[in-house]
């Protein structure tokens, strides 16, 4: 299985070779093109969940790794991978899941619903077979086709009808759009009656996915500050000669390497929810801290978008913010390690 | 011991809250950070009201705080226009004092201070800027990296080697400070975009091709420039220390408001303890590198610099502000990515890299603390 995996990395290195680390400015301030939308699909990587004969995958492992890979040199296309094969896994109509994966439409997932209950201003009403109202939080909001919840409890999909409202601060992922969406929608389906189970059963299957990304993005980082503390000179020495910058990035290499070979580990097996939390959070967290570090070795370059680190550090935060919700995860996971409900009073 | 500030600086904090509540709009900040634009007209008010009271520098210091407890960038534009007068000040003879100084202390003249290089960065005893003398007149070539006020500054306070070092080991001796004018033959700008944060302050690459530079422009003594510049860091490290403050103390105010109007609360109605805790960790950190800030400052402004506590202050200030920003972030979940603070989290990374890096600090304060241990 490992070597399977070692395959589907090198493939993707390929990938980002031609297609993303020479325009990587690009895609970071604009949104993702067309050709980098149709390539990703010609790879097969809006296909990690669902084929084009209809049939849907469980399988994280090789999603996981194209992920990881795409992370490296950049977060946004591999959120915007995320998000399409997120979509693609919930939506049944085959119709769309072909024009989305092969990437002629576009679909997103709306896991605000999950990590921030939608939003406190948000108000989709279902009734007399129209939505209406308003859905925040949304990221790819710009996308054809919107999975999302609405107030009586419905996961639904959007198909026409709604268009983007106010755009947000963009910490992260700048070539996504992320905005608010307003729906006066009677182009619809009903996915499933209890869309918020449905939508946190997606969310849960998104946990080593997104671990994935974060580990992808701890890599990418740490590579470049490696390589620069190999080339940058201070005081007649390298910075590598260092002790505390190079102590503190090779504790954090360490940290990403058990990661890694932990990620590897539960996926090549059944993972559980538990096993899952631990790599998701962990993976987040060592994202935050390599980013940080990594542009702390950079000195002032680091803080300029050139040189390719700061967007580590805006997009490791936005990671973990878009697509987790820690103290639900840790309440969850302190349920799970003490065996029985925990850190509730 | 006094932990006090007296009347002067708490009535500064009062005209700062107001000017801030007056000109600090979001739509000013959000424009400015957008755009990568100075705030030229909000600056220009804070000039002409005299935010920033040069006559007592506790003043000085509240401002920053809370200017950067507002908005970091628009805070750091309005509080940075004199960055580099104290070297005037305390180096300068009565005509710097009078042509340079004067202007820029009454709100009439922008300056900056070109330091760091390309190859630079903390290693200023390695500076390749060279000025050589010819006739009445010292010649600059080189160039200078990260400026503040790069692109608007009237005049630079500028450091160059004006002779070859004694050897490789005392490569800060014959560094020398010069008053470069921008509008000087030679003289070129490039205005730095991209950054992460910060980004309504002007920041510029400086080049300088055989820009001619007249003698009276030298400052103090020629090839004693590393020990003015190091003499204003010990200064400005503790300004540096205060933005670190405003920062922090922003970023817990937007906890706190996130706190009491959706935070989760348990049983009891009370906020959970994940909350409750993350609020009294930021805030025991604040008060800790306010104390250690307010500390430094009190040695500098009697006229007795530390420059052990100085670094202290500036280090664990900078390192507080990124703290207490991500665990900010963290905590407000999407409320907080898609408000101010995410500008907050990105702003405050900066104070951990200029005015001399964190790990120089920490170097500093050892190599100080084992020459007092050896009773040097």
């Amino acid at each position: 299985m490992e070597e399977e995996y070692g395959i589907l990395e090198s493939t993707t290195r390929d990938f980002n070779s031609k297609y993303i680390e020479n325009n990587s400015l690009k895609i970071e301030n604009e949104k993702i093109d067309a050709q980098l939308v149709k390539a990703l699909s010609d790879q097969g990587f809006f296909s990690m969940v669902y084929q084009p004969d209809g049939k849907k995958s469980t399988d994280t492992g090789a999603y996981s790794i194209v992920l990881e890979t795409l992370a490296r040199s950049s977060p946004a296309v591999a959120v915007k991978t995320l998000l399409t094969n997120s979509f693609l896994s919930i939506v049944e109509n085959r119709e769309i899941l072909n024009a989305v994966s092969s990437g002629n439409k576009s679909g997103t997932v709306t896991f605000s619903d999950v990590i921030a209950k939608g939003g406190k201003d948000s108000k989709l009403i279902m009734e007399n077979n129209r939505i209406r109202g308003k859905k925040e939080f949304v990221l790819g909001s710009d996308s054809d086709f919107i999975v999302t919840t609405v107030d009586s409890g419905e996961l639904v999909l959007l198909k026409a009808g709604f268009k983007m409202g106010k755009n947000y601060k963009r910490l992260g992922f700048r070539s996504l759009a992320f905005s608010s969406i307003e729906v006066d929608s009677s182009d619809f389906e009903i996915i499933q009656r209890n869309g918020i189970d449905a939508l946190r059963k997606e969310y849960d299957a998104i946990a080593i996915p997104v671990a994935a990304i974060a580990i992808g993005m701890s890599e990418g980082a740490s590579e470049k500050a490696i390589d620069y503390s190999k080339v940058r000179t201070a005081f007649g020495h390298y910075l590598k000669d260092f002790q505390p910058l190079t102590f503190e990035m090779s504790s954090l290499v360490a940290q990403m390497a058990i990661l890694k070979s932990y990620m590897i580990q539960t996926i090549s097996s059944n993972p559980d929810i538990r096993n899952s939390l631990f790599l998701k959070l962990k993976s987040l967290r060592l994202a935050k801290d390599m980013a940080k570090t990594s542009l702390q070795i950079h000195g002032g370059y680091g803080y300029l978008e050139d040189f390719g680190i700061e967007k580590f550090y805006r997009d490791s935060m936005a990671l973990s913010v878009l697509f987790s919700n820690e103290e639900d995860d840790m309440e969850r996971l302190s349920t799970l390690v003490f065996g029985s409900k925990a850190g509730f009073v | 011991m006094e932990f006090e500030l007296d009347d002067d600086a708490k009535q500064a904090i009062i005209r700062a809250r107001e000017f801030v509540d007056r000109y600090f709009t979001e739509e000013l900040a959000e424009q400015a950070d957008a755009k990568e634009e100075f705030p030229s007209e909000m600056v220009r008010i804070s000039k002409q009201e005299k935010i920033i009271d040069f006559s007592n520098p506790w003043k000085v210091l509240v401002t920053i705080e809370e200017l950067c407890r507002k908005d970091p960038g628009l805070g750091i534009s309005a509080t940075i226009s004199a960055f580099g007068a104290e070297i005037f000040m305390l180096f300068g003879n009565d005509f710097q004092k009078e042509k340079y100084m004067n202007p820029v202390m009454n709100g009439k003249a922008t300056m900056g201070l070109g330091v760091t290089e390309a190859g630079g960065g903390s290693d200023v005893a390695n500076i390749k800027t060279e000025a050589k003398r010819d006739g009445d007149n010292y010649v600059l070539n080189g160039g200078k990296m990260f400026i503040s006020n790069g692109q608007i500054a009237d005049y630079f306070l500028v450091l160059a080697r004006t002779s070859p070092p004694p050897s490789p080991e005392k490569k800060h001796r014959g560094l020398s400070v010069f008053v470069v004018e921008s509008k000087s033959a030679g003289f070129g700008i490039n205005k730095l975009h991209g950054k992460l944060g910060v980004r309504a302050t002007n920041t510029a690459e400086l080049i300088f091709d055989n820009v001619k530079v007249p003698k009276e422009n030298l400052v103090g003594e020629e090839g004693k420039g590393f020990y003015y510049i190091m003499t204003f860091f010990n200064i400005s490290r503790i300004y540096v220390a205060a933005q670190g403050l405003g920062i922090s103390q922003g970023a817990l105010d937007r906890l706190i408001k996130y706190s009491k109007e959706m935070g989760k609360v348990n049983v009891d109605g009370e906020l959970v303890e994940e909350l409750q805790t993350a609020i009294a960790e930021m805030a025991t950190r604040i008060e800790a590198a306010r104390n250690l800030t307010y500390k430094a400052a009190s040695f500098l402004f009697k006229f007795n610099p530390n420059p052990v506590i100085t670094s202290m202050a500036k280090y664990y200030a900078a390192e507080t502000a990124v703290y207490a920003t991500q665990k900010a972030m963290e905590l407000t979940s999407l409320a907080g990515i898609t408000s101010d603070l995410e500008r907050f989290y990105r702003d405050a990374k900066i104070l951990e890299i200029w005015e001399g890096s964190s790990e120089i600090e920490k170097l500093i304060i050892t190599r100080m603390m084992l020459k007092d241990q050896r009773g040097n």
